[in-house]
C-alpha cells in the first residue's frame, strides 16, 4: 500500500517537472491549420461547408485524430466523427484526409505547419453529419456474401475442424480486414455503382472464405457472384490497395476471385 | 378523359416504395389509351441512402448469369491474348512485304471488333446500368448491337471487294509518300 | 385549373399523404398524436425555398426512412 503510494507521489513529482521543463522551455506555437467538412442534419438548408481550426502541434499528439479530439474538446463541441481505439483496430475513423482515405488514428499529421490539411468524409458517401458517413448499404453487402464458415458434414470425432498449416497461411493478409471502407470508398466503380457493386473490401472477404479449406459452400459463394455488377464491375484500377491503411491487398484477392471463376 | 389522364399521370409521376405495387395494378386497368407513355423514359434516382428497403432487408440477391458474369471476362481476355499474335504476324509479313492470306486477315478483323464489342459492353455497364437508366440502356445495348453488325458488314465487303484491313492500313504510308512534300527538298 | 405542380412538389404532397395513410393505420386513440406529428415536421420546412432541390430531396430521403420506423406496426403512439 505504502509502496504504491511511494510510487504514485514520484510519478507525479516527475510529471511535474516534465511540465513544468516543456512551460519553461516557451518553444513558439506550431499553429496547423485543419480544414474540416462541416454539414448538420439539423440545418439542412444550410449547405456544407469547409470550417478552419487552428491546433498548436506542441501541445497535440502526432496523429490527425489526436487534433480532432484536441478541436472537439477545446474549440467546437459539435464536431462530429466516429471513433473508437485510436490505434487502427476499429475502423472507425475511417475519414478522407489530405485527398486519401485513411483512418484518423494511422494518419501523422504533416509537420509543415505552412500547409493546411483538409479533412472530409469518406467520399461519394451519404453524409450522417460532418465526418460521420451512411455505411448501411456497406454492411448489408458484407451481410449478403454470409461471412460465416458454412459446412455442410460435422467432423466425425465430433471436436474442431483441422486445418493445415499451409492452409492457414492462405488467410494471412485477409483475415485482418477491419472492413473501414476506405477501399471500397476509393474506389471508382464503387462510386458509380454503389447499389449492385460489392465493392473491394467486400470481395475480400468473400475471398476469404472462398479459399478457407474449413468452408463447404464455395460452390454457392461463386454463383453468387455470377453477374455482370458483383465481381465484374472490377476493372482493376488498384486504389484499394494504394489506400488500404493496414497495407492489404483487395485487389489481388479480387483478381484471384476472378481467376478461380474464369475456369468453370 | 384529359383530366382523368392528367391525373394518372401524376399519381404514376411519384415513385415511392409502399405505393409502388399501387401504381402498377392502376396502369394495369388504363392499358388502353392514346397518351405515350413516357414515363419509361424516366431516370430512376437512387434509393433514399442508397439503401433500397428497410436498413435490416437483405440485399437484394442478382440473378445468376453465366454470359454476363465469368463468361464475358473469358471472352475478353481469349480476345485479348488472340489479337497479340493476330497483330505481330501482318506487321511483320507487311514489313518483310509477303502477302497475306485473306483468312488470316478477317480473323484480325473479327477478333477486333468482338475485342471492342467486349469492351464496350462492360462500359455501358459502368455508365449507363439498367438500375438507373432503365429504357436508355437498353437503347445503349441495341446500339452496339447494331454498331457491331455494321462492322462485321464492313469486314464483308473490305475482305471480298477490296484487299483487307492489312492492305488498306498499309495504304495510308504507301500511297501519300509520292504526293507528300518534303520541304527539305526545295 | 390549379396551377401545375413540379415532380419534387408531387413528391413532397405524395410524402404527405402516405404519412396520414400511415398514420390512420393506427390505434385511433394515438391517431390524433400522430397527425400532429406529422403536421409539425412538415410545418417546420415550410419556408424552405422552391428551388432549393438538394435540400427538400435530403429531406424527403430522411423522412421516407422515419416513415418506415414509424410505420411499423410495434410503434403504438407517438409524442
Amino acid at each position: 500500500m505504502s509502496m504504491s503510494g511511494l510510487l504514485r507521489t514520484s510519478f507525479t513529482r516527475t510529471a511535474l517537472r516534465r511540465g513544468l521543463a516543456t512551460e519553461a522551455g516557451q518553444v513558439a506555437p506550431r499553429l496547423k491549420t485543419f480544414k474540416i467538412y462541416r454539414w448538420s442534419p439539423d440545418k439542412p438548408t444550410e449547405k456544407p461547408r469547409l470550417q478552419e481550426f487552428q491546433v498548436d502541434l506542441n501541445k497535440c499528439g502526432p496523429m490527425v485524430l489526436d487534433a480532432l479530439l484536441k478541436i472537439k474538446d477545446e474549440q467546437d463541441g459539435t464536431l462530429t466523427l466516429r471513433r473508437s481505439c485510436r490505434e487502427g483496430i476499429c475502423g472507425s475513423c475511417a475519414m478522407n484526409i489530405g485527398g486519401r482515405n485513411t483512418l484518423a488514428c494511422l494518419c501523422k499529421i504533416d509537420p509543415d505547419t505552412s500547409k493546411e490539411s483538409k479533412i472530409y468524409p469518406l467520399p461519394h458517401m451519404y453524409v450522417i453529419k460532418d465526418l460521420v458517413p451512411d455505411l448501411t448499404q456497406f454492411y448489408k453487402q458484407y451481410k449478403s456474401v454470409q461471412p460465416y464458415l458454412q459446412r455442410s458434414s460435422v467432423p466425425e470425432d465430433g471436436k474442431e475442424i483441422l486445418q493445415s498449416v499451409e492452409d492457414r497461411k492462405k488467410l494471412d493478409g485477409l483475415y485482418e480486414c477491419i472492413l473501414c471502407a476506405c477501399c471500397s470508398t476509393s474506389c471508382p466503380s464503387y462510386w458509380w455503382n454503389q447499389e449492385q457493386y460489392l465493392g473491394p473490401a467486400v470481395l475480400m472477404q468473400a475471398y476469404r472464405w472462398l479459399i478457407d479449406s474449413r468452408d463447404q459452400a464455395s460452390k454457392m459463394r461463386k454463383e453468387m457472384l455470377q453477374n455482370s455488377m458483383s465481381l465484374y464491375r472490377c476493372h482493376t484500377i488498384m486504389n484499394c490497395t494504394k489506400t488500404c491503411p493496414k497495407g492489404l491487398n483487395p485487389g489481388f484477392a479480387i483478381q484471384e476471385i476472378k481467376k478461380s471463376m474464369a475456369l468453370e | 378523359m384529359l383530366k382523368s389522364s392528367l391525373n394518372l399521370m401524376v399519381r404514376n409521376g411519384v415513385r415511392t416504395p409502399l405505393a409502388r405495387s399501387r401504381n402498377v395494378q392502376m396502369s394495369a386497368m388504363r392499358c388502353l389509351s392514346l397518351k405515350p407513355n413516357f414515363e419509361k423514359l424516366k431516370l430512376t434516382p437512387p434509393p433514399p441512402g442508397g439503401v433500397e428497403g428497410n436498413v435490416n432487408d437483405p440485399l437484394k440477391k442478382p440473378e445468376i448469369d453465366f454470359f454476363h458474369g465469368s463468361y464475358h471476362w473469358d471472352y475478353e481476355r481469349i480476345t485479348a491474348v488472340a489479337l497479340l499474335p493476330l497483330t505481330t504476324i501482318p506487321i511483320y509479313l507487311a514489313i518483310s512485304g509477303s502477302g497475306l492470306h485473306p483468312m488470316l486477315d478477317t480473323a484480325l478483323c473479327c477478333t477486333l471488333l468482338i475485342h471492342a464489342q467486349l469492351g464496350l459492353t462492360s462500359c455501358i455497364v459502368d455508365y449507363i446500368p439498367k438500375r438507373r437508366f432503365g429504357v436508355w440502356h437498353q437503347v445503349a445495348m441495341l446500339s452496339l448491337y447494331a454498331g457491331t453488325a455494321l462492322g462485321l458488314y464492313g469486314v464483308y465487303e473490305l475482305e471480298t471487294k477490296n484487299n483487307g484491313l492489312v492492305d488498306l492500313v498499309c495504304k495510308l504510308w504507301k500511297d501519300e509518300e509520292e504526293e507528300l512534300t518534303i520541304y527539305s527538298r526545295f | 385549373m390549379a396551377k401545375r405542380l413540379s415532380g419534387l412538389q408531387r413528391d413532397v404532397l405524395q410524402m404527405y399523404r402516405l404519412c396520414v395513410r400511415e398514420a390512420h393505420k393506427k390505434p385511433l386513440a394515438s391517431r390524433p398524436n400522430f397527425l400532429r406529428y406529422i403536421r409539425t415536421e412538415f410545418v417546420k420546412y415550410r419556408d424552405i425555398p422552391r428551388k432549393d432541390f438538394s435540400t427538400i430531396e435530403h429531406l424527403l430521403r430522411v423522412g421516407h426512412r422515419r416513415l418506415e420506423t414509424f410505420a411499423s406496426p410495434e410503434v403504438k403512439d407517438i409524442h
